[in-house]
């Protein structure tokens, strides 16, 4: 694989995920065979990172609070921390919720919020430390030795395990919470107004109920494009972050000293400059996600 | 940039983290929260209660106060009127002593002089007799004209 360090193998390795599946030779992870595949492959570096991270997100907020709560102690701290994050979620709920109560909503936001906050922030840890770290520890637990024909056979150096440290620019992972979103969109859209207005609202308008397949068609794609665009927002805005941080890292291998030392510059400028984005795209990722489900529990009102 | 099962693995670890968090995380915090933002408020008007008791209080201190210094007025007044009182009656009966006094002085001098002049009148006659005695001897006795003189001391 890449035993030349190219530009175009720098940001190739950087882009591809560490992908396993089932080929028809068995359960494997080797790059070279992920077109055998299919559909059932995961990218497990991905999920791993958003397990990961997640758990911390469920670790923290568990741990923040004291072990007997009590609302008579002043909080300090973490809990304070956790608090103002829940006070957060509670004041975007109530102001794009409105009215309609469901205890599923604000604990859905916060998840949201904190996990895709902290899934971005992966992107903030320079483009090069944990693959490379990931690629030496796989290559020493698992390097193919080919005088003895231990190890795994793909692993012929540490730069042949691919690993993406950012979730949020696989798409497999924006839009599989856009997904599940989408799931429960569809779930209280049938639960609240009833699978009949559901129906209605799909088919009777804009133009009433002589032009119901124009109607379908049309509020279809109105439908479908929300999770869709959802997903995809997420994943656009911190690729393209990912890519640019790629492309400033490579000024710093592939050049002469001063535009190296211009990278450094860059670096920093791009970094604080994406914090914004991180934050931000976690924000609207949450608020959409509330939005749409406000959508769910409207009642007919056209 | 394929789309793969990943998609679906991760909408389902999202489903359990929510449920997580719906279930055991979010609810207890926020219970926390609001029975916090409830104890500050109650307490807040508790405050609030105890500032306007404080103002009452301080109304009615400044009543019984305003009272007690008309009482100690009127106490102040009547003990004025009643030593005023005092003084005068205790002069009045001085004077009266001192006029009671003065009168049994004056009539024990009127009778002091009584008896000077009676004993000046005597000694007057005795040496009236005396004198006469030597002039006309022993012509005249005591004796002999004790009617006369008698008479004579009246007379003085």
């Amino acid at each position: 694989m890449a035993s030349e360090l190219t530009t175009e193998s720098y940001i190739n390795h950087h882009l591809t995920n560490l992908t396993c599946g089932k080929t028809p030779s068995g359960w494997t992870c080797d790059p070279y065979k992920v077109e055998q595949m299919g559909f059932w492959a995961f990218h497990v570096d991905s999920l791993i990172w958003s397990v990961l991270l997640g758990g911390i997100f469920i670790t923290v907020f568990k741990m923040a609070m004291p072990k007997n709560l009590d609302s008579s102690s002043a909080p300090k701290g973490t809990q304070n921390f956790v608090e103002m994050c829940i006070e957060f979620v509670e004041d975007n709920v109530q102001s794009l919720f409105g009215s309609a109560k469901n205890p599923l909503i604000a604990p859905l936001a916060l998840t949201v919020f904190v996990w895709i906050l902290l899934m971005n922030l992966m992107d903030l840890v320079p483009v090069d430390f944990l693959p490379v770290l990931a690629g030496h520890i796989a290559f020493e637990l698992f390097g193919y030795n080919e005088a003895t024909g231990a190890g795994v056979a793909w692993i012929k150096g540490p730069e042949s395990l691919y690993f993406k440290v950012v979730p949020t620019t696989d798409p497999n992972i924006t839009l599989g919470m856009a997904f599940a979103v989408f799931v429960l969109t569809i779930y209280y859209s049938i639960t609240v107004k009833g699978l009949k207005a559901f129906i209605a609202e799909l088919t009777l308008h804009p133009f009433g109920k002589w032009l119901m397949p124009v109607n379908f068609v049309l509020e279809m794609v109105n439908f479908i494009a929300k999770p869709i665009s959802l997903g995809l927002r997420l994943f656009g805005n911190l690729y393209a972050g990912e890519m640019i941080f790629i492309l400033i890292a490579l000024m710093l291998f592939f050049s002469s000293i001063p535009i190296g030392i211009m990278g450094f510059g860059l670096h920093l400028v791009w970094a604080l400059f994406h914090i914004l984005i991180v934050a931000l795209q976690a924000f609207i990722f949450m608020a959409l996600t509330i939005a749409y489900l406000a959508m769910a529990h409207e009642t007919e009102e056209h | 940039m394929n789309i793969n099962a990943t998609l679906i693995a991760q909408a389902v670890v999202m489903i359990v983290f929510v449920a997580i968090c719906w279930r055991y995380i979010y609810p207890p915090i926020l219970a926390v929260m609001q029975e916090r933002e409830k104890k500050i408020s109650d307490g807040l008007e508790a405050a609030k209660k105890a500032d306007d008791s404080l103002e009452e209080a301080k109304l009615a201190f400044d009543k019984e106060l305003d009272q007690a210094k008309i009482e100690a007025a009127e106490i102040l007044e009547k003990a004025n009127a009643r030593a005023t009182k005092i003084v005068s009656d205790a002069s009045t009966k001085a004077e009266a002593e001192a006029e009671k006094i003065m009168t049994s002085a004056s009539t024990a001098i009127e009778n002091e002089t009584n008896k000077a002049k009676e004993e000046l009148r005597q000694q007057m006659s005795d040496i009236i007799i005396d004198t006469t005695q030597k002039i006309l001897g022993d012509e005249i006795s005591k004796e002999k004209h004790q009617e006369i003189l008698k008479k004579a001391a009246e007379e003085l």
